[in-house]
């Protein structure tokens, strides 16, 4: 057996005996040709891996926890892939939240309401906030600070297109965003009637936000 | 509203990839968030490492490596959501994971296109940034298409199953002669296997795996 079959052997009984299975340290014992071999196979056998059994515990504790929650927000959601996205990009840029804020709110020349700049952003991370509703002048503003451009995060926030509200016992809580319901439909005259009042008392920050174009 | 069953977790974990992509369909069809929560979470926890992992052996850190992994995983299955025929849903996840490390690397370039390298501007590399470690990028990409020339090069479709058996696959060489049948031994599986390697590293030493 050669050193790369040895390795790629003890590589597949670390991984199926379950933990990390980082590769590095496996690659890290050849060299050369040898190791871009290894390389190869390992790539291949980890692509034509079957899914792990989940293990809840494990979950709860591992990296994907945070990750699963963003791509459950997303398809919940009537931001498209904003709560997958907007944080990584903003992780990227090393940025913390206060502080995109800060620089989104001085961009749009809201710096006496940064407040409210900062949770219609919170909204648009939680997924909380239709993409239809945010204006071009807020999306270049985002992806000045966090190096992408507004057509790329208009179209993360189109897909998926949104859902039917939802009907269980959390949809109560999905309400609750800064100026009125997330993506529900108005139910009927009189809220429609409640939505315009409200849309006459907007400001600049809830027309870029929620006025679209 | 479409009718929409709640499954248990254990009910969950027994299901196909695609049947797990169907019922978060009809959950999100039917409004039950709460029973998306965890059929999302048996496919981001099975896949995780295996994303992690093969992002690992061609970006530097491990928070490049989890950041693309994240991606892949979430535009994998969000994309499920959007109209498109995505096919098996593992080979969608890991085609994805690998644009998204091409992607990674072109835009690196593009960044240091515009900036410039640390070794002009030593002792500063906070600011700069490193620079690419080219040789380790073209490593493993590389290597990948060594492989996947060397399997499109076998010609006898049992010689195919036992590398996925026992090459890429869990099982001893024993077994995969066992599986594979037809008078497959165990030793003719270990020669298989050789040559199928030694076949890579010529594409690797010959450093061109065009046709």
């Amino acid at each position: 057996m050669t050193d790369v079959e040895r390795l790629l052997t003890e590589y597949k009984e670390a991984h199926q005996g379950g933990g990390d299975a980082d590769p590095r340290p496996y690659l890290a014992r050849v060299s050369g040709v040898d190791r871009e071999l290894l390389a190869g196979l390992i790539d291949a056998y980890l692509e034509e891996a079957p899914r792990r059994p989940f293990a809840a515990a494990a979950f709860a504790s591992s990296r994907a926890a945070p990750v699963a929650e963003d791509v459950e927000r997303s398809l919940a959601g009537a931001g498209g892939m904003w709560p997958a996205l907007l944080p990584r990009l903003r992780a990227r840029a090393r940025l913390r939240r206060s502080e995109l804020v800060a620089q989104l709110a001085a961009r749009l020349g809201a710096q006496g309401q940064q407040d409210k700049v900062g949770l219609y952003y919170h909204q648009m991370e939680q997924g909380l906030l239709p993409e239809s509703g945010v204006s071009e002048t807020v999306l270049e503003a985002l992806g000045k600070i966090v190096d992408s451009t507004a057509s790329a995060l208009r179209k993360a926030g189109q897909m998926p297109a949104p859902g039917p509200p939802r009907t269980d016992e959390g949809a109560v809580f999905a309400r609750a965003t800064y100026g009125e319901p997330a993506a529900a439909a108005p139910a009927d005259e009189s809220e429609l009637a409640a939505r315009e009042r409200r849309a006459e008392e907007w400001d600049e920050v809830d027309r870029l936000f929620q006025g679209g174009a | 509203m479409a009718e929409f069953e709640e499954l248990s977790e254990r009910q969950l974990g027994d299901l196909s990839d695609e049947q797990l992509v169907d019922y978060l369909r009809r959950a999100r069809e039917a409004g039950r968030h709460d029973a998306m929560k965890p059929a999302v979470a048996v496919l981001v926890y099975g896949y995780w490492d295996n994303l992690v992992n093969r992002a690992r052996l061609k970006l530097r850190s491990d928070a490049d490596a989890e950041d693309v992994a994240a991606e892949a995983v979430a535009s994998a299955i969000v994309s499920a959501f959007d109209g498109k025929s995505v096919g098996e849903f593992r080979s969608w996840l890991h085609t994805i994971l690998s644009r998204r490390i091409a992607d990674w690397w072109e835009a690196k370039e593009q960044k240091l296109d515009k900036t410039r390298l640390p070794s002009e501007h030593q002792g500063d590399e906070e600011v700069w940034g490193r620079e690419p470690s080219v040789d380790f990028e073209g490593e493993a990409l590389f290597a990948r298409q060594c492989v996947r020339r060397a399997l499109e090069e076998l010609e006898d479709p049992r010689h195919r199953r036992v590398i996925d058996l026992y090459v890429l696959g869990r099982n001893s060489a024993a077994e995969a002669a066992g599986l594979v049948g037809d008078g497959m031994t165990e030793a003719n599986v270990h020669q298989i296997s050789s040559r199928f390697q030694r076949r890579v590293r010529e594409l690797l030493e010959g450093g061109d795996t065009s046709d």
